[in-house]
């Protein structure tokens, strides 16, 4: 082939955000087209299928093939381009009939508790009605159409990326607006009769033909930015333009006239509109009965599921980890104290943080499955049986939430991030203590009452979308044995005392899968769940009460979402500079009085007077029956999600800045060459987006929730809202500081080399 | 609102947003030797940041595309005399007929832009002149973000007001 035409040919663009669109547009209609199918043959044919299909094609290739490349060079290009959004795609995206399959394709609940209340308002369907009354979407077509081709707008769209994303927008939604009436799109019935349908097409074609008469017929070019493009294949900015015209005029003719002709001859036959009404009230009762949907089984998915409910999968975890754990302090003891250069510099600040945070928004606490800490322990517990209880008094969050603290400061004050040799001593201290703390005490105590790295995930998997719970509540109803807590003669039971028939959420649990192991009817899975629906219940749970009354947890979830914005701050430019400012102002001899302050004031000063702010101030609307204390305890917990999300947007920033330093860190661990080069990886351009979505889903969510919250514990929604209110401040502030730090410049902070 | 909700909506709004294309204005139209070029710049207007800088280079005889030349860019800013080198490529661009380099243009004001093309062992030299406006703000760029979360509280706030409504009515 001609390598020019080649080269044109291959100037596609797939996009990966709107091909990602596509794909959901596209798995919605095909579920919902699957369902109405089953019920109603007749009328969602396959040729339905085809046409939305083709019509997601016609868009696809409107805004990433050729036509779109080429549209800046040559007007041609550019008409071809607007035609596919004007006539092909929309006409036949609603040939078909997308309402509904792709409401029927919508998860139940966000079809019923998300859009039900918008389709079933008055104020909707006037709108709805008005936008597509034949008047109002022939004025739109014909006016977008004649407006983007005046010569001063047409040459804005052509210079600003942004316009033309307007412009591309107006002629898509005009034109669905357009062939709504034409095609006769369910729900909703023709206000006018079908034989209307044949001028008013004829109409707007009479439009589309004065405006490509204008683009042929003209002497001079029309839109100047052709005129300055460069020339391809010799072919002059007039006759571009003239055949750009042509194009117009003769495909877009065709366009409107066609089903011109097919409505007039159905025209002709009587009684061809019935059927449509009979759809109309059928419609109705499909919409009406939409079974609610089992939630999804991670362990009855075909090949996930089988290795994960193999008996030794979670040793063989544990043990990988357990050797790269190894590896890492080994390196961080013996290896080059460069921090870049350095498996403890690397493996544990950049890639394992990030990968797990990742984990757990996906799917759930997979870092404790696969812990490496408590695999020695096991082992010894072969050999010598624990002989105390932990002590009753100490059974809370207390320890857990100082360690935290204490590790949040010191990770600071101590630069750990940048020395191997102190993060491979915190492993080592780590797999000592786990082993001193479980061979002393029964259960899994170290994991319940201590472990930072597990409190870390306990909270933050409150939000995460996968829970260990009972698939059938009915089943456990008749079980007297209770392996899943007691265990039996092959397997051990819930070392954390969660019994899953009471299980609330995530919290506390380790996803070990002992209880999937023990039960005896197979009535435990991983299943989907609401993320964040523990966060505004009051029900107690197994092993972890009601979490809305425990302070010990309040506390340590304040650490933890204070500790997000602190972390993170810390490593910007501007809070850095502020920080050595005042070093050199007091003239001291290190910074670990100034990080102490930060962090006492940051991490639990300011926290705990805000907490108590609020609460003093929400108590002033709440019901009688509402303590102050579950009151606080509930608003804070609702704030997990805002500190989840900076977390996200922190550890995602290294990940995705520094995920190719582990090779270089591995092949020099392995050839114990120090000499490689380490360039430093490009930082995605992606990546502040994708930081700022993180941290607006976890306001959006925190604040729903503390919504919940409110209506549960105040008496009317004014009430909710003025209980809600000093909250969504504090959420409020803690969003706009996480943007102003996703904006601020980074320093790497030794988790790259810099050239 | 559910949290799933949030999470779909999140994923069509991000899924709106587009990527920067090449091809964009056009800043430089030189002929040299045997050679038309034409550089192009994108964002319009162009400001300080990262950049896409493509160009199409034709035969001067009937202006066919040249598919099979390195494209080396320099661009220095007069005001501090910062330089950057770049070499510009057909696989970075959206249109195979342009060789394009992404950079990131430090300051702003103007900028001497050397384009260098090598092909069957002959060089060719253009020249020009680009003017790079300040660096736009960030929160500007990704406004659409940022008022992604007041956008859906305004909508949670509409949808409670219609239940409300409803449970009068």
């Amino acid at each position: 082939m001609d390598p020019v035409a080649a080269a044109v040919l291959a100037s596609w663009t797939l996009d990966l955000r709107a091909v990602c669109l596509l794909l959901v547009v596209a798995s919605l209609y095909l579920r919902g087209w699957l369902r109405l199918r089953a019920e109603l043959p007749h009328k969602y044919t396959a040729g339905r299928l085809a046409a939305f299909a083709g019509g997601l094609f016609a868009l696809l290739s409107a805004l990433a093939s050729p036509v779109d490349a080429f549209g800046g060079l040559l007007l041609t290009a550019h008409m071809i381009q607007h035609l596919l959004l004007l006539m092909v795609a929309p006409a036949l995206l609603l040939l078909g009939q997308p309402v509904l399959p792709l409401l029927r394709g919508l998860p139940r609940w966000v079809f019923k508790d998300a859009l039900g209340p918008f389709l079933a308002s008055r104020e909707f369907r006037q709108v709805g009605r008005a936008m597509v009354h034949p008047v109002v979407s022939w004025l739109a077509l014909a006016s977008v159409i004649t407006i983007w081709h005046m010569s001063p707008v047409y040459e804005l769209a052509l210079r600003s990326q942004a316009w033309h994303e307007v412009e591309h927008a107006c002629f898509f939604w005009a034109a669905i607006m357009f062939w709504w009436p034409v095609v006769g799109v369910w729900p909703g019935h023709a206000v006018w009769p079908r034989w209307t349908m044949i001028p008013y097409l004829a109409l707007a074609d009479l439009v589309n033909t004065g405006l490509s008469a204008v683009l042929s017929f003209s002497d001079h070019v029309l839109y100047p930015s052709y005129q300055l493009a460069p020339r391809l294949w010799g072919i002059s900015a007039l006759d571009d333009q003239a055949t750009a015209g042509a194009i117009m005029w003769v495909p877009g003719s065709i366009a409107f006239l066609v089903p011109a002709v097919i409505l007039g001859m159905r025209a002709l036959e009587a009684g061809r509109t019935r059927p449509l009404q009979r759809t109309t009230t059928r419609r109705s009762a499909v919409m009406r009965h939409i079974p609610a949907g089992k939630p999804w089984d991670l362990l009855r998915t075909p090949i996930l599921g089988p290795i994960l409910r193999y008996r030794h999968f979670r040793r063989c975890l544990q043990a990988a980890m357990l050797l790269l754990a190894g590896a890492v302090a080994v390196d961080g003891l013996f290896g080059p104290q460069v921090t870049p250069m350095n498996l403890a510099g690397v493996l544990p600040w950049t890639h394992w943080r990030g990968l797990a945070v990742i984990a757990l928004l996906l799917a759930g606490n997979l870092f404790c499955m696969a812990c490496p800490f408590t695999l020695p322990r096991d082992l010894a517990r072969r050999v010598v049986a624990p002989r105390y209880r932990w002590p009753r008094r100490l059974r809370s969050k207390w320890i857990a939430a100082g360690l935290l603290a204490t590790y949040l400061w010191a990770y600071e004050a101590f630069s750990l991030w940048d020395s191997p040799r102190a993060t491979a001593w915190i492993i080592l201290g780590y797999f000592i203590a786990a082993f001193v703390v479980d061979i002393l005490f029964k259960g899994a105590s170290f994991c319940k009452y201590m472990c930072p790295i597990g409190q870390f995930h306990f909270v933050h998997s409150l939000v995460s979308p996968l829970q260990v719970r009972v698939r059938e509540p009915a089943v456990c109803g008749s079980c007297s044995t209770h392996d899943c807590i007691r265990g039996n003669g092959h397997q051990r039971g819930c070392e954390l005392n969660l019994f899953q028939p009471k299980k609330l959420g995530n919290f506390d649990c380790t996803f070990c899968l002992d209880c999937v192991q023990a039960c005896p009817t197979q009535n435990v899975g991983i299943l989907t769940g609401l993320p964040g629906q523990s966060l505004r219940e009051e029900h107690r749970g197994s092993g972890i009460g009601r979490l809305n009354r425990r302070p010990d947890v309040a506390a340590l979830v304040l650490i933890l979402v204070f500790g997000a914005f602190v972390n993170a701050a810390g490593m910007t430019d501007p809070v850095m500079m502020w920080m050595h400012r005042w070093h050199g102002r007091l003239r001291l001899g290190s910074m670990v009085p100034i990080m102490t302050a930060v962090y006492l004031c940051g991490v639990l000063i300011v926290p705990g007077i805000l907490a108590t702010a609020c609460g003093w101030v929400s108590q002033c609307w709440k019901r009688e029956t509402v303590t102050r204390k579950e009151l606080a305890c509930s608003f804070t917990l609702a704030l997990i999600p805002v500190g989840f999300g900076m977390w996200l947007a922190h550890f995602s920033n290294h990940l995705a800045t520094g995920w190719s330093s582990f090779v270089p860190a591995i092949e020099r661990f392995l050839s114990r060459d120090a000499s490689a080069d380490y360039p430093p990886g490009p930082i995605p351009g992606w990546l502040p987006s994708v930081e700022l979505l993180f941290l607006g889903m976890g306001l959006l969510l925190t604040l729903h929730s503390a919504w919940r919250v409110a209506c549960r514990i105040s008496e009317g929604r004014r009430r909710a809202v003025a209980v809600m209110s000093p909250w969504a401040v504090v959420a409020g502030a803690l969003y706009s500081a996480g943007v102003w730090i996703v904006f601020q410049p980074m320093q790497m902070r030794g988790t790259m080399m810099m050239r | 609102m559910k949290p799933r909700k949030l999470l779909l909506l999140s994923v069509v709004f991000l899924a709106q947003a587009t990527a920067l294309a090449d091809g964009g204005a056009v800043q430089l139209r030189t002929e040299a030797g045997a050679f038309v070029i034409t550089v192009f710049t994108s964002p319009a207007p162009l400001s300080a940041g990262p950049v896409d800088i493509s160009l199409l280079v034709q035969n001067r005889d009937g202006l066919e595309p040249v598919l099979d030349a390195d494209v080396l860019l320099a661009l220095r800013a007069q005001p501090s005399r910062s330089e950057i080198r770049a070499q510009a490529s057909r696989q970075k661009s959206q249109n195979k007929l342009l060789y394009a380099a992404p950079v990131t243009l430090v300051e702003s004001g103007k900028w001497q832009i050397a384009v260098t093309i090598l092909r069957n062992g002959e060089r060719t030299a253009a020249a020009g002149t680009i003017d790079v406006a300040p660096t736009r703000e960030m929160v500007a760029s990704y406004w659409g973000y940022v008022a992604f979360p007041p956008f859906m509280i305004v909508a949670f706030v509409v949808r409670e007001r219609l239940i409300c409504r409803k449970e009068r009515g």
